[in-house]
């Protein structure tokens, strides 16, 4: 990539809606409130495996201010997606609006509309269900037993979600036969949240012609409308589907919910707008987790450490339907044959259903799971080998040109150079080797010190053949409109598409505005997963950019009189080369003239990716109470590469919050799931415990810009899920050398240290 | 949000026959920053709801040397918390008010309120118990001292009869040489229930332990005096022998439960660790 001086990417410009964040004038879809609108709200099941025998709702639409109540019987009985992506060939048809049977504890089994939500809310408890109770499998080891009751007539059967997926290179058994250690572990992980800050929530509208406009807080709008076109029998252009602000989604809101399609149907029947809003709880029971997972791995080393055969099986759950499993097992087995190479791999990946809340897309998406499993059997590897960690990895670090996950040839490559680098600015080997490892305050706490990498795709090919699409307009005074269908989740997507927009065509930053969020505007688009919005639609931007720089550029050389190969555009001023005094602004080449309007000039860009890979290290270090337990995360150092950076805070602030969540995710957060039951036992922020900001380390974040990737704007590479990868074997590792108790599982509670540490006390 | 009456009594008499008449799913709102969210969360069925914020003379705090200090039914944690003579002399209580909730809940709540939540994790009970504090209450026909250790029934219960109200919050002055500490347990630093949580009040002499309270909180359907712990540790020195068997005793007194935030044996095992560390706590910081 050659040398270039650039203007706008790679500063920290203000982010385009700061001021509406701050001033609270940014419209997020509760804020929207329309004439004569109702409210609506779900049934929900009281218990986890069912069939429905009969509902009766006529006490709930015999009272005052209930318009509507929606049971199996009223809605259009379409088996569809959870999950719906149109080009992913893995998605599992296995939900209905409303179905006859209840698969899980809290599954919506009717809805009502009302002119508050009080009423509403109150009108629930008036419709009367009553059920045939259903065997249940509460967990994926009943769920796999050859006589367990089955959640779905679809799909290979076993409860399995899809047919396993197995990846086979190399030969595993003469790896391990040429191998001096051979590690073999089991691996858990608990079921994470998003609890992204902006609940669940849509409006629907219909008008005289049939059409159905429909806000709602979504990544991904044009799937939203293709499911909810294709459930009710509409063409494309008469679903609109709008999102402004967001207030997060972390991947879970990319599928089709429950609450999306009755809000459009309740809103049909009532010939009224309906508002729908999740309560926190129902994010719990109703929203998208991680995937729980089991995961049994085999790996053999040589004594100088390097790698040489991975056996792997992993179960994800999935809970009561598909969602984003077949992508979640497909992606998360997939990763394991890299971050570490290795020739000979064997793996085999599974999602099982099980009666228990949905799990989607999370932040990670797969390879969180795997990752953990792999970096703590590196460290343990490492130890005995008496290898030093950081040595270890770089030993077996992936390279350019290694085969990654995606089966390609990796192109850039920063994983060495994150190790290196951190290892150095972290003074790992001066840590690690400091004898004095308890809190002078406190001899009970003790300090230890940890690394974890990981590498994370900027696209989803090739499970999806993704395309980013982007339209530039020139308005006749100079300033630029971009559309684009790109969510914007609250990470800054739309300031740095801005960004590239205004570098590419040669204006300012100010004077590029965004129109997103409206299916009946904006160009097509995949929906922001993936960590790929910036790489992808990034990518396509500056194509569109590029072409309409060239047409300003001929329309001025026609004023001007030049040859468009002589002129330039920077900051709005189109220059002569080697005539200085000859420069015109945007305004007087693109500004009508006295009889003659303006030249409609407009440029569009398409962009289909196939993948890079982003790449880190966290160095972490924790503080263990050996009485009580308590693990504190006191500092990280995550050191990551992701190609040229557009935007420098914006990039940081991805990498900050994916550490907060990747230490609950470790330490603290898990959904629990009563497994005799269904139940949920900790629906709520106040038993499912995020870290706060309080309890946030000290973050020291360094972002190289090793290994850019041809492929993104300028070599720009995904930071979205990256910095939730590594932070958690990284602590578990640095458990480990604070109190030399190994841990496989998350999350590590107080309990299971002092579990873990009697145990130590008593072997022989 | 369910519907519920709204009421603003002007004066406790009002409002004590407010809560008299309208009888049980009549609530009292000061605070309300637990209240609001179990209405929402319809966790308590809220028919009327008396606000008695109109009320005057609720809202003071005083303090002095031979009386010790008191506040009313409306005093704010966050009020509280700023408080000189609580920072100097109750530095237990000061703690307590501090790991409550957040700031923003410390503002609006009402450290009555807490109380008279009557929940065994509440964060200013055992400090409060442990410094031998009372309870004021107001009845048409006369009002009571409580002590706040005798105030509580079982978990959400306490012993105010219909229209009945706590007015006010008085703790004994510290006396020469004692000293008192707090220390809640939880996965978070903020916004948290406390797992477990203790409170040392400790008087001495000539390094003689002269009287000793300890208060154990989420332990118990109620939070709990260890007085037989107590009772080792009154008339001994501090000397680490006595307190390990103080802090085992402490273990032996509570009576938890297990639940979603932690088994029964880990918090037993927490009274242990954490009695033995408050009293060394307080030894520290003698008043």
């Amino acid at each position: 990539m050659t040398k270039q001086d650039f203007r706008i990417v790679g500063k920290s410009v203000k982010r385009a809606d700061v001021i509406e964040k701050v001033t609270g004038e940014g419209k997020y879809t509760g804020d929207y409130h329309m004439p004569g609108m109702l409210y609506g709200k779900i049934k929900r099941a009281e218990i986890a495996h069912a069939k429905i025998t009969r509902i009766d709702v006529s006490r709930a639409l015999a009272y005052p201010g209930v318009k509507a109540v929606l049971t199996h019987r009223d809605v259009p009985r379409v088996l569809h997606y959870g999950s719906p992506h149109p080009r992913s060939a893995s998605c599992t048809k296995d939900q209905y609006i409303l179905d006859d049977r209840v698969r899980f504890w809290g599954e919506g089994v009717a809805a009502v509309a009302a002119i508050s939500e009080e009423v509403a809310d109150e009108a629930l408890d008036l419709i009367d269900v009553e059920h045939e109770p259903l065997p249940g499998v509460y967990d994926i080891d009943t769920a796999q037993a050859p006589d367990a009751p089955q959640l779905h007539d679809v799909g290979p059967g076993g409860n399995l979600v899809i047919p396993p997926v197995r990846i086979e290179r190399g030969d595993v058994e003469r790896g391990f036969a040429e191998a001096d250690l051979i590690l073999e572990g089991e691996f858990e992980g608990g079921r994470p949240v998003p609890t992204y800050m902006e609940p669940n929530v849509c409006v629907a509208d219909w008008d005289g012609s049939n059409k159905l406009t429909f806000w709602t807080s979504t990544q991904t709008s044009f799937m939203v409308r293709g499911a909810l076109a294709e459930v009710l029998g509409l063409p494309l252009n008469k679903v609109r589907v709008l999102v402004d602000h967001m207030g997060g989604g972390f991947g879970a809101k990319q599928d089709l919910f429950q609450h999306e399609f009755l809000c459009a149907l309740l809103a049909k029947q009532c010939r009224r707008p309906v508002k729908m809003e999740f309560t926190r709880r129902e994010t719990f029971i109703a929203g998208r987790s991680r995937h729980p997972f089991r995961m049994w791995l085999k790996q053999g080393f040589r004594k100088d450490g390097t790698l040489v055969a991975r056996d792997m099986k992993i179960i994800f759950e999935s809970g009561a339907y598909g969602s984003h499993s077949p992508g979640v097992t497909n992606v998360g087995t997939a990763s394991a044959t890299s971050l570490y190479r290795c020739e000979n791999v064997r793996l085999d990946g599974r999602a099982v259903y099980t009666n228990t809340p949905i799990s989607g897309a999370y932040r990670g998406y797969g390879v969180v799971q795997t990752y953990y499993a792999l970096d703590i059997q590196m460290d343990e590897a490492a130890e005995r080998l008496g290898i030093d960690p950081v040595e270890m990895r770089l030993k077996n670090a992936v390279r350019e040109g290694d085969i990654a996950p995606s089966g390609h040839p990796i192109v850039g490559c920063g994983l060495e150079a994150c190790i290196s680098h951190g290892a150095d600015a972290f003074d790992w080997a001066g840590k690690r080797n400091n004898p004095n490892r308890s809190d002078p305050r406190n001899p009970a706490i003790r300090k230890g010190w940890g690394i974890g990498c990981e590498m994370h795709g900027s696209s989803a090919y090739p499970g999806i053949k993704e395309q980013g699409n982007a339209t530039v307009k020139m308005n006749e005074d100079g300033s630029v409109t971009l559309l684009t269908g790109a969510a914007g989740l609250g990470t800054g997507a739309h300031t740095a598409l801005a960004q590239i927009v205004a570098e590419e065509l040669g204006v300012t930053f100010e004077s590029v505005s965004v129109v997103h969020g409206d299916t009946d505007v904006v160009p097509w688009d995949i929906g922001a997963f993936a960590s790929h919005t910036t790489y992808l639609v990034g990518s396509a931007a500056k194509i569109a950019a590029a072409e309409l720089r060239e047409r300003v550029l001929a329309r001025a050389a026609e004023l001007l009189q030049e040859s468009a190969e002589n002129l330039g555009l920077v900051d709005g001023i189109i220059t002569v080369r080697g005539n200085p005094g000859q420069s015109i602004t945007l305004v007087e080449a693109m500004g009508p003239t006295r009889g003659v309007p303006s030249e409609h000039l407009i440029a569009s860009g398409s962009y289909t990716p196939t993948k890079s890979y982003s790449f880190a290290a966290h160095f972490v270090e924790v503080a263990v109470d050996t009485e009580t337990g308590i693990i504190e995360c006191r500092k990280v150092m995550p050191v990551h590469d992701v190609g040229k950076v557009i935007h420098p805070i914006a990039a940081q602030g991805q990498i900050e919050g994916g550490i907060q969540q990747g230490i609950g995710h470790t330490l603290t957060e898990d959904y629990v799931i009563d497994r005799t039951n269904g139940r949920s036992l900790n629906a709520g922020l106040v038993d499912y415990k995020m870290p706060l900001s309080m309890d946030m380390p000290d973050i020291e974040t360094i972002i190289l810009e090793a290994a850019p990737d041809p492929g993104g704007p300028w070599g720009a590479k995904g930071v979205g899920e990256d910095p939730i990868i590594a932070i958690g074997p990284a602590i578990c590792n640095a458990v480990h050398d604070a109190i030399g108790v190994r841990f496989h599982h998350y999350p590590i509670t107080p309990e299971d240290v002092l579990k873990g540490l009697k145990a130590r006390r008593e072997q022989p | 949000m369910r519907r519920f009456e709204y009421h603003e009594p002007k004066s406790l008499d009002e409002a004590s026959e407010l809560l008299g008449t309208l009888g049980e799913g009549a609530f009292i709102l000061a605070g309300g920053t637990d209240l609001f969210v179990e209405i929402r969360e319809r966790l308590r069925e809220v028919k009327h709801l008396i606000n008695i914020k109109r009320i005057s003379d609720l809202s003071a705090i005083e303090y002095s040397e031979t009386s010790g200090l008191r506040f009313g039914a409306l005093v704010t944690a966050g009020e509280l918390e700023a408080e000189p003579s609580v920072i100097r002399y109750y530095p237990n209580l000061r703690r307590a008010l501090a790991e409550l909730a957040s700031i923003q809940v410390r503002n609006r709540a009402t450290v009555i309120g807490n109380i008279c939540r009557a929940s065994p994790s509440a964060d200013t009970i055992p400090p409060l118990i442990a410094d031998g504090a009372s309870i004021e209450t107001f009845r048409p026909e006369g009002g009571r001292t409580i002590p706040l250790a005798e105030f509580f029934a079982g978990p959400g219960r306490t012993v105010l009869e219909q229209g009945e109200i706590a007015i006010a919050i008085i703790i004994p002055p510290p006396q020469q040489g004692s000293g008192r500490s707090y220390i809640k347990h939880g996965r978070r630093k903020a916004m948290e229930l406390a797992t477990v949580g203790v409170a040392v009040s400790l008087d001495a002499k000539d390094n003689i332990c002269t009287g000793a309270r300890i208060a154990l909180g989420a332990v118990g359907p109620v939070v709990l005096r260890a007085h037989k712990a107590e009772e080792i540790l009154i008339g001994s020195s501090f000397d680490q022998n006595t307190v390990e068997r103080v802090a085992e005793q402490a273990m032996q007194e509570c009576t938890p439960i297990s639940n979603v935030r932690s088994s029964a044996e880990y918090r037993r095992s927490m009274v242990g660790v954490l009695t033995r560390r408050a009293i060394e706590l307080a030894r520290e910081e003698p008043a």
